[in-house]
């Protein structure tokens, strides 16, 4: 599956409303290219890119879908296996700040996490290159929201004039380090397996149960 | 609702296993890993099997659970419209629809692979129908109990290969009724024995033009109970050479319907052979002067189907395009004459209007308190921008052509306020709003368009789950080692093939071609679902380029994405076309295919007419290379063969 390269391969989503920017943010990233006017993503688009951290190559593999609500079933099977997940919201719209709960919840229902507590999001605040009057969402907001949800890594960015995109990358791979390491400690303590079964087992006979009462 | 008070026994349960691949409609549970069920219900009215495999997707829940049942619901809607394709795929009720449930009429046989870790369960068409991962352990348990259950034949040529004969219990009784069902040789055991021995000769044919005639579940599994019965039922001891007959059979129709894989080598087994591929070139666009001579002197369109033809077959010259566009997107009748256009034309135009004002006129407060319709309004706004803005047409800041293209969506979700905009619907737009540059023309043109694809935008996505399904399936049909090499690289759910559908290849060609492409599509020619047949012509193209490179489903993505703006449009037309007409003749087309173009069903099963076609496979079974028996051996069954049928 990964490269022959010794690098590790990291898979990380990208998810956020319509025209937040996360075509912009990934190919200003991959390719420091900005293109105003390009096409909505239909279906999933991938793109792969180095990243160096502490003299060590990360292979990130970014991973773009469509934001609207509509093409959620097809988008899904895709959030399986990722290591990072950005929710991006767009500063100048307040909707898509709303909606970052949703698309954390979609998120981890789909991914299969193991750790939900620790798994590194990043909350990416694109487009803060508008004016103030354009502005919805201030940055004050915007920790707070993090807090709420215990995510401790929020960046503002702007694909247009390429400030703070690769720091927002950046940041994501080392939280994902630190999440890495964190779960390497706690691997002997915790057995997986069998809180698997548990879940599964409750969760079948919870559903027998609603389809007979019905 | 009766499935409510329905028994289900829970014979064998397995957790931790990964669904690899399984129908469409299941396609979000994919890589999901889940428990694997074997269970019994109570006999259903269509089904000989009570046994199912069942499949459940894990829950990890910290979602709220209006999603959940939004979810559900997505997944249950595509069982119930894909039920006549995928067999006994059961429509379950809304909360259990997440269980994949596979009834083992539909099972024709299954294999092992990656020493016990992975199980592959075949419908005998050459599909797969869903395959497993066991990521704790293997599944050895999981086959000893089914084999408690099913009666299974282990393969001739692969250790690996389980035949499924049916179920242990019922079976004895299920065969003696379903030959008395059959009553093809009431009474008469020298009439069966020669439709026996005519295994030997044909037995893919003879089994087919036998059983198809009484039921149209699983021939195949038809064969195994049948060719049991022979063996174990009957008075007559089996003397050596008929033991042969029956073995050679057995292997025959291995041959010809399942399709062997395993990680390192693929090989497809000798699925019928398709006929051969026609070259279908394209000819020269529609012209002014054929135009107008098709009409008579009011305007009205002499020769519909004929005009249709020469667009199917060769377009429409670029500057006739503004006419014969408003006829292909049902805005005008072919019918009409010019003076009821005229009509039409006025009365569209104030419909138009009176719709463009209701959302003009919203005030500020209505629009604060319409969250819906802001939502779209905002989300217009964003594709516009977005929308081929590298042609000159639609290129530059204050463009006034994006003001149509937002004026016309706004419009269109007036018009159909339940769909609202989707994405995608602007690129469906833009070359219509190019070619007519009239507001009001390409706002209906535009709603012909939608006509046409309106499945594509289900809230459900029901419509776009349904055609991956169908693709799926002419593939498995037209390119069965390139359909199983996608099922073992987890790409049998066809979701890169998304884009292509969605916005009919608008993304992957230019301006013109993609004119060229839909104008020829619009026509409805040759067959229904046309745009499948252009998916299999260029996957056929890139086969090579997929398989030798031994790509994953990452890669397949990849590749196919970055075809964009390197298909030649005239070159998959032909071949498209071509495919068409193989599909059209091949005698082994089974239903579900043919259903897809809409051909209609062949009446006996395989075969266009059991007499005359008789004569035919017999004269031609040195053809066939899908059966694997000499041919030589015995043509004096010919006669026989002749007076069965
Ligand atoms: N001012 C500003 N505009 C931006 C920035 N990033 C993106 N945009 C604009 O926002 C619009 C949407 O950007 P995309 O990257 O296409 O949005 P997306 O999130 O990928 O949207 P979908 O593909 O529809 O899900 C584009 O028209 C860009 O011009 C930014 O940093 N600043
Ligand atoms: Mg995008």
């Amino acid at each position: 599956m990964r490269p022959t390269n010794k690098n590790t391969m990291l898979k990380v989503v990208i998810l956020g409303d319509g025209g937040v920017g996360k075509s912009c943010l990934m190919n200003r990233f991959v390719s420091n290219h900005f293109d105003e006017h390009s096409f909505h993503t239909i279906g999933v688009e991938f793109l792969n890119k180095d990243i160096e951290i502490d003299g060590e190559t990360y292979t990130l593999q970014i991973w773009d879908t469509a934001g609207q609500e509509r093409f959620k079933t097809l988008r899904t099977p895709f959030y399986r296996g990722s290591d990072i997940c950005l929710l991006t919201y767009a500063v100048d719209d307040k909707v898509s700040f709303r909606n970052l709960s949703m698309w954390k919840n979609e998120f981890l229902y789909y991914a299969d996490v193991k750790e939900h507590l620790h798994f590194p999001f990043i909350v990416v605040g694109n487009k803060s290159d508008i004016s103030n009057e354009e502005r919805e969402v201030s940055q004050i907001e915007l920790e707070s929201w993090c807090n709420e949800n215990g995510i401790c890594n929020c960046i503002e960015t702007s694909a247009k004039n390429a400030s703070n995109v690769q720091e927002a990358f950046k940041m994501a791979v080392q939280y994902w380090l630190k999440a890495e390491s964190r779960a390497d400690k706690n691997e002997y303590s915790c057995n997986d397996t069998i809180d698997l079964t548990k879940k599964s087992g409750e969760s079948r006979s919870s559903c027998c149960i609603g389809a007979t009462e019905e | 609702m009766e499935q409510n008070e329905e028994k289900v026994e829970e014979i064998f349960v397995q957790e931790g296993v990964l669904l690899l691949s399984g129908p469409a409609s299941h396609i979000e549970y994919m890589k999901l890993t889940g428990t694997l069920y074997i269970t019994r219900y109570e006999k259903h009215e269509n089904e000989y099997s009570t046994i199912f495999i069942e499949w459940k997707p894990n829950e990890n829940l910290t979602i709220d659970s209006d999603i959940q049942d939004q979810e559900w619901a997505v997944v249950n809607t595509v069982e119930k419209r894909t039920r006549t394709l995928s067999g006994s795929l059961i429509p379950e009720e809304a909360n259990r629809s997440k269980y994949l449930r596979v009834n083992f009429d539909t099972i024709k046989s299954f294999k092992v692979a990656n020493s016990g870790r992975k199980i592959l369960f075949n419908d005998g068409r050459g599909d797969v129908i869903c395959t497993f991962s066991f990521q704790n352990g293997n599944s050895t348990c999981f086959i000893a109990s089914l084999r408690q259950h099913i009666k299974t034949a282990p393969s001739r040529r692969d250790k690996n290969l389980y035949i499924v004969v049916g179920e242990i219990g019922n079976n004895d009784k299920q065969i003696e009724t379903s030959f008395k069902t059959l009553s093809l040789f009431p009474d008469d055991h020298n009439y069966m024995w020669s439709f026996v021995k005519n295994f030997q000769h044909r037995p893919y044919e003879t089994t087919m033009e036998a059983f198809a005639k009484v039921t149209n579940i699983g021939n195949y599994f038809w064969n195994y109970y049948f060719l049991e019965y022979l063996i174990v039922y009957n008075e007559r001891p089996l003397d050596d050479e008929t033991k042969e007959v029956l073995n050679k059979s057995i292997i025959a129709i291995e041959s010809a319907t399942t399709t062997h894989t395993q990680d390192d080598y693929e090989v497809v087994a000798n699925v019928p052979k398709l006929p051969d591929r026609k070259d279908c070139p394209r000819s020269k666009p529609l012209t002014k002067e054929q135009w107008l001579d098709l009409q008579n002197c009011e305007g009205k369109i002499e020769d519909v189907d004929g005009i249709k033809l020469l667009i199917f077959r060769g377009g429409v010259t670029p500057s006739l395009r503004k006419s014969v566009w408003k006829y292909l997107l049902n805005y005008y009748s072919w019918e009409s004459t010019q003076k009821e256009r005229d009509q039409v034309t006025k009365d569209k135009k104030e419909e138009y209007y009176r719709m463009k004002t209701q959302w003009m006129t919203m005030t500020k407060m209505q629009e604060d308190n319409f969250s819906d319709y802001r939502e779209r309004k905002s989300l217009i706004e964003k594709d516009v921008n977005r929308t081929d803005r590298a042609y000159d047409f639609y290129a530059g800041d204050n463009n006034p052509h994006l003001q149509l293209l937002n004026d016309i969506l706004m419009t269109y979700v007036m018009y159909n306020f339940d769909l609202g905009y989707v994405q995608g619907m602007s690129d469906l737009l833009s070359p219509i709003l190019y070619l007519l540059q009239d507001e009001v023309d390409a706002f209906w043109c535009f709603v012909g368009f939608m006509e046409k694809v309106l499945s594509n935008f289900d809230i459900d996505q029901a419509g776009m789950k349904e055609q991956l399904q169908h693709l799926h399936t002419l593939l498995a049909f037209t390119e069965p080692e390139l359909s199983t090499y996608l099922d073992n690289h987890d790409s049998g759910n066809m979701f890169f093939c998304f884009r292509w559908l969605l916005v009919w290849f608008k993304r992957e060609l230019n301006q013109e071609d993609v004119m060229k492409l839909w104008e020829v599509l619009w026509t409805g020619l040759p067959c229904q679902n046309f745009h499948l047949l252009i998916c299999l012509a260029i996957l056929e193209t890139e086969k090579r380029a997929l398989m030798d490179n031994n790509y994953g489903f990452t890669e397949i993505l990849k590749h196919i994405n970055e075809l964009s703006l390197k298909l030649n449009v005239n070159f998959l037309l032909n071949k498209a076309e071509g495919i068409y007409r193989q599909i059209e003749e091949a005698t082994h087309a089974n239903d579900n295919v043919r259903d897809i173009v809409g051909l209609p069903k062949l009446e006996n099963g395989n075969m266009d007419s059991p007499n005359t076609a008789s004569f035919t496979y017999l004269e031609s079974s040195a053809d066939h290379a899908s059966v694997n028996i000499d041919t030589n051996e015995v043509s004096y069954e010919r006669g026989i063969s002749n007076s069965y049928l």
